[in-house]
């Protein structure tokens, strides 16, 4: 039996150039970045106190008995899931609410709620741990809160796999529905690390690009020769992703169709990745999506501008789509929205999504030194429009070698 | 102001609750206020009426009238000089 057929018909965000998707996909195409210095003393003793923070205010979203229950990380969950589900023009109190369930992604959690308990507990030396933090810092929090809200008793699952969880979140949540586990599923990510502690973590690993100091907005360089790491970002994604009938028996608007995910793993070291690896992640993809690498119109790259990444990622993709590789546009929007960990894959395929849909091709910022080892077509130049794409593909990767690669399909059936 | 009163501002302050639906025989699990509240109630009531709880919180407390009662005990006992303790506790570094 053929896998049932899923749809993508919500989409929503919160992310460091915009909480819609419109404003961010317009702060992509004209290649603005979402990377600041910090000014909160969060960023004091960093050498390179640069973040893609996200302008979000959970009061002005959630009353207070509420707020005092969601780390931050819920709270973007909640804001880009109700966003995904207006988008989809759901009402979820006329649908069979057992047949739908939630698959969030996210690497860290409720890392602030864990910060300020550690605060509280060893620099304030005080008993008073507030008594909500197991359920606020918990990593199931975000996707328990969410399906608590639309009251969808199928799955809830929470997946943490690093830098690809929420790319895996969305493809386990598309494979439900294709077995017939499911009807809908509300699938993303969300991350909040801009905490002291998590940032200086990262810091420490040596894997965070360096300010760069006449302009620290163009600090993330993905395939430059001068790349120097990633930057870290914060924010959530989520879609809706349906059956197919279902979707169109509602006359639903289908963004794109989910067409295939492919996921490998690492096993030869816990950081380092291989091309091995991520060539047969594209592979194993295209196979799911029952595609050729020539019907791939536009690659989303993982791209995080570490030195060892974005070679690895280029040697890749021209194992899987030989010459033709030269000619694919490859971006990474790292550049401008940072890296936001386990939202990073959810929001780069809600940037694919509509990259297919609207036929435009955001850029890769801050290219201007070419890296020999990098030599693909990475839309340096700026955003491309008027593009034909028929299906189009988001590469993530992963510290703890979790690589999960997803593609989209233009809806042909759709005029 | 009195014990009351000043729970009240408690409650309409911290947890966004109306006033007027603060009255002794309100129930906190209907005010919205879940057990884990009422542990957390327990570092505001500290704060607000000067008082050190160093007991479990009781498990009894179920309207605003209870909780009236519960901070009178605290107070009384403050006043008689047994319900003190240090501030913090020792934590290595």
């Amino acid at each position: 039996m053929n896998p049932r057929r899923v749809a993508i018909t919500g989409l929503g965000v919160v992310a460091p150039l915009g909480n819609s998707v419109g404003a961010l996909m317009a702060a992509l195409m004209a290649g603005q970045s979402g990377v600041r210095r910090l000014t909160t003393p969060r960023g004091d003793g960093l050498r390179s106190p640069i973040a893609a923070g996200v302008t979000f205010d959970g009061a002005g979203f959630f009353a207070a008995p509420r707020l005092r229950m969601l780390d931050r990380v819920s709270q973007f969950a909640l804001f880009a899931a109700a966003a995904a589900v207006a988008d989809a023009r759901l009402d979820f109190a006329v649908e069979a609410r057992h047949r739908c369930g939630v698959c969030v992604g996210t690497s860290i959690g409720g890392a602030e709620t864990t910060e300020q308990g550690y605060h509280t507990l060893y620099a304030e030396r005080s008993d008073r741990i507030q008594p909500y933090s197991v359920i606020n810092a918990m990593n199931n929090a975000a996707a328990s809160w969410i399906g608590l809200e639309y009251g969808l008793e199928g799955a809830n699952l929470t997946y943490s796999t690093a830098c690809s969880s929420s790319a895996v979140a969305i493809g386990e949540a598309a494979r439900r529905i294709q077995s017939n586990d499911a009807d809908m599923m509300i699938a993303g990510g969300a991350e909040a690390p801009l905490a002291a502690g998590v940032l200086r973590a990262w810091e420490a690993m040596r894997t965070l690009a360096s300010e760069d100091p006449r302009d620290p907005s163009s600090s993330c360089r993905p395939f430059a020769k001068n790349r120097t790491g990633l930057v870290l970002g914060e924010g959530a994604a989520f879609v809706v992703l349906e059956e197919w009938d279902h979707a169109r028996a509602r006359d639903a608007t289908i963004h794109a169709e989910f067409a295939g995910y492919g996921i490998t793993s690492e096993v030869t070291h816990i950081t380092r990745p291989s091309v091995d690896g991520q060539a047969r992640a594209m592979a194993a993809a295209l196979r799911s999506a029952n595609l050729q690498p020539a019907d791939i119109g536009y690659i989303n790259a993982h791209g995080t501008a570490t030195l060892q990444n974005d070679a690895v990622e280029t040697a890749a993709i021209k194992a899987i789509f030989g010459a033709a590789a030269y000619s694919i546009p490859v971006s990474s929007t790292k550049s401008m929205h940072g890296h936001l960990l386990g939202a990073a894959g959810a929001l780069e395929f809600v940037i694919t999504v509509l990259a297919l849909e609207r036929g435009i091709v955001p850029p890769t910022m801050h290219l201007s030194v070419p890296d020999p080892e990098c030599d693909l077509d990475y839309v340096s130049g700026g955003a491309r429009s008027d593009v034909t794409l028929r299906a189009a593909m988001s590469n993530s990767f992963a510290f703890g070698g979790t690589n999960a690669v997803l593609i989209v399909r233009a809806d042909s059936t759709m005029t | 102001m009195s014990t009351l009163d000043q729970l009240q501002e408690i409650l309409h302050r911290d947890y966004g609750i109306a006033r007027d639906a603060l009255h002794p025989d309100a129930a906190l699990e209907t005010l919205g206020l879940d057990s884990l509240s009422v542990l957390e109630l327990m570092f505001k009531i500290e704060d607000g009426f000067a008082v050190k709880i160093t007991e479990d919180t009781p498990t009894d407390l179920v309207t605003v009238g209870d909780v009236v009662r519960y901070i009178d005990g605290l107070l009384t006992r403050t006043a008689a000089g047994s319900a003190h303790r240090p501030a913090g506790i020792a934590v290595s570094p």
